[in-house]
């Protein structure tokens, strides 16, 4: 289990993720939503050991975060953050192969092969990564991410994830996110941060609303997603419908869309104008 | 970048290898033969052989001392040195991410020439315990002074745990300018004969290579670079960034202290055996990776190679192009280099690869 007590921490004595408990079990989906500036990617950033947080406690497994050393955390869990740029001309596959560096992989070249199979970037494995569009560059980046956990192992182990959909196309966010909801079954809990409410609705277990660098609301994803609640969180109207067909949660927002306000108008005044 | 893909990955590149290695050799034993004593090829196989102990081969005692006295040694310490250089540049732009990194330009030469000129004024100068010291003395302070120029080009550009371009290159200049003053200065005290080193601090100087040279050199310079080698992972997980890297299970804070530890010594006694040299660690480990990519395991080893031998060529004309007399290396290298970089700036832009 991947637990944080009291987690507290300032940024110019601003109070940037306040007092947040939370739990991330292995073979889980935890979804992290909330609006720009709620803290969720330092937030992030302190499970993920980025950087240290002086109140609370941040513990993989049982064992405090400060008490392991980056190697040791590296077995446990893997991160992916927001933007990684690279510098040099490596080639797409040297970035996915950098994700080997803590693994003990006896068949190294067979595990990228099947990652990047997995997140359909094995084509691209020549390219030079600097030359790859913003969808590819994420999709690499996410294979080298899944190669350190991939491999099964006898413990839990935990996916951190800020934004991995960001660039991506709407069949390959559905691609990343069924590749992490495999991932569930191999004793791997994912945390991941989201824009797309309708991806965490569709993928998620739970789902943790962040705002003002608190929880405002942590549970199972229909708990959570309450037209009321959202609203608050994001100061917009939402609303939730379920699909007519398979019956989950479908969230839109309230206001009517730009097309029908045009067939009113246009109703309403004819075509004169 | 390769475009033999039917082999493994690391043959092609031990391939490579070996390929720069014979280009070295070969130009190692060109350099034996010309200079301004001109030994044919003949000969210098002649020499060899009989040094080497072969019987009943002839040779003339006049070419014996200035192939094993004066070529010999000069062709080993540019070897050692410029292969030093070439991967310290790699290392540090690993390390910091960043291609335009050089040795020079981030303090550690002018630190090193610093402190070497400080120790040569002040220190040994005056007589007694730090006299019998200066075998060990000399480069001790050139590695030191490194050391501490990037030690305050490294803190003073970083902020919130980010190496920001623009001010590690200006922390860079400043450094620079204050070591640049700071030698002005000790100058200004000094006597003749320190004054007429300084030349040979700016600018580099193979000519007073001998044998005692080769212990520090391959004892401070070789052993380290060949320890850079074997880092070539930790320096491509670095290449992601810092905060990638340690998610990645390497131990940054330690390896950067011991990058900058290796690298200040390896051109802080390079330093202090033949001057400042520049663009060699710039521009040699570019050159592998627009033709070899980036993969450390090909760039250090890689870097090492091409820095000995363009070192070797710069060697070669400087002793050629006035004969008898000799230019400054660091003159050449700065000939050579400099329009070379304003070439690769140039076609990076065009090309942004």
């Amino acid at each position: 289990m991947l637990q944080a007590n009291q987690i507290h921490f300032c940024i110019q004595k601003r109070p940037v993720v306040d007092q947040i408990s939370l739990t991330l079990q292995a073979g889980e989906i935890l979804a992290i939503l909330g609006p720009n500036g709620a803290g969720k990617s330092t937030l992030f950033k302190i499970l993920s050991g980025e950087i240290s947080c002086k109140h609370g406690q941040v513990g993989y497994n049982g064992h405090p975060l400060e008490k392991l050393n980056s190697r040791q955390l590296a077995q446990v869990r893997a991160v992916m953050p927001q933007h990684t740029a690279v510098n040099f001309p490596f080639s797409a596959q040297e970035v996915v192969e950098l994700g080997l560096f803590s693994t003990q992989s006896k068949n190294p070249s067979l595990l990228v092969r099947e990652v990047m199979e997995a997140t359909k970037t094995l084509h691209l494995k020549d390219t030079n990564f600097q030359n790859l569009s913003g969808g590819e560059k994420q999709r690499v980046q996410l294979a080298r991410v899944l190669v350190q956990i991939w491999e099964q192992k006898p413990f839990p182990r935990y996916l951190l994830l800020d934004e991995p959909t960001s660039s991506l196309d709407i069949a390959q966010q559905h691609g990343v996110l069924s590749i992490l909801r495999g991932l569930t079954k191999r004793n791997i809990g994912v945390l991941i941060i989201l824009h797309e409410l309708n991806l965490a609705a569709q993928y998620a277990d739970r789902i943790a609303l962040l705002k003002g660098g608190m929880i405002s609301q942590c549970g199972p994803v229909s708990e959570v997603l309450q037209e009321e609640a959202l609203h608050r969180v994001f100061d917009y109207p939402i609303q939730i419908i379920q699909h007519p067909v398979h019956g989950g949660l479908i969230l839109s927002t309230n206001q009517p869309s730009f097309q029908t306000i045009k067939q009113s108008k246009q109703a309403y005044y004819g075509n004169s104008f | 970048m390769l475009a033999s893909h039917s082999y493994p990955k690391s043959s092609v590149q031990n391939l490579i290898l070996a390929g720069l290695l014979a280009i070295l050799s070969v130009l190692a034993i060109v350099s034996l033969s010309l200079g301004a004593f001109p030994i044919p090829l003949a000969q210098v196989g002649e020499v060899i052989l009989n040094g080497l102990g072969f019987p009943g081969i002839e040779v003339d005692h006049q070419q014996v001392n200035v192939l094993f006295q004066i070529r010999l040694p000069r062709i080993i310490l540019a070897t050692v040195i410029g292969g030093g250089l070439g991967v310290a540049g790699a290392a540090l732009q690993g390390m910091f991410r960043n291609p335009l990194v050089e040795p020079g330009l981030i303090g550690v030469s002018s630190g090193s020439a610093l402190f070497a000129v400080l120790y040569l004024v002040v220190i040994s100068g005056a007589a007694g315990f730090w006299k019998t010291l200066s075998a060990v003395g000399l480069p001790l302070f050139a590695f030191i002074g490194g050391l501490l120029h990037v030690l305050a080009v490294y803190r003073l550009s970083r902020s919130q745990g980010k190496t920001e371009t623009a001010t590690l290159i200006l922390a860079g200049v400043a450094i620079n300018a204050l070591a640049g003053a700071l030698i002005g200065l000790t100058l200004f005290y000094a006597d003749d004969a320190a004054l007429r080193s300084f030349t040979f601090w700016s600018l580099g100087d193979l000519g007073g290579a001998s044998w005692s040279k080769i212990p520090a050199a391959v004892l401070l310079i070789l052993f380290p670079s060949m320890l850079l080698f074997k880092d070539h992972k930790i320096l491509n997980a670095l290449a992601l960034g810092e905060h990638e890297a340690f998610h990645m299970g390497v131990n940054v804070k330690q390896i950067k202290l011991k990058l900058l530890i290796i690298t200040a010594l390896i051109v802080g006694v390079g330093v202090s055996l033949v001057g400042m040299i520049g663009f060699i660690g710039l521009i040699v480990p570019h050159l592998i990776r627009i033709c070899f990519g980036a993969d450390h395991r090909m760039v250090l080893p890689g870097a090492f190679l091409l820095g000995s031998i363009l070192m070797n060529v710069a060697d070669l004309i400087a002793r050629m192009i006035v004969m008898p007399a000799e230019m400054p290396i660091g003159v050449v290298s700065a000939l050579i280099g400099a329009p070379f970089f304003i070439w690769l700036i140039f076609n990076l832009n065009t090309s942004k690869r």
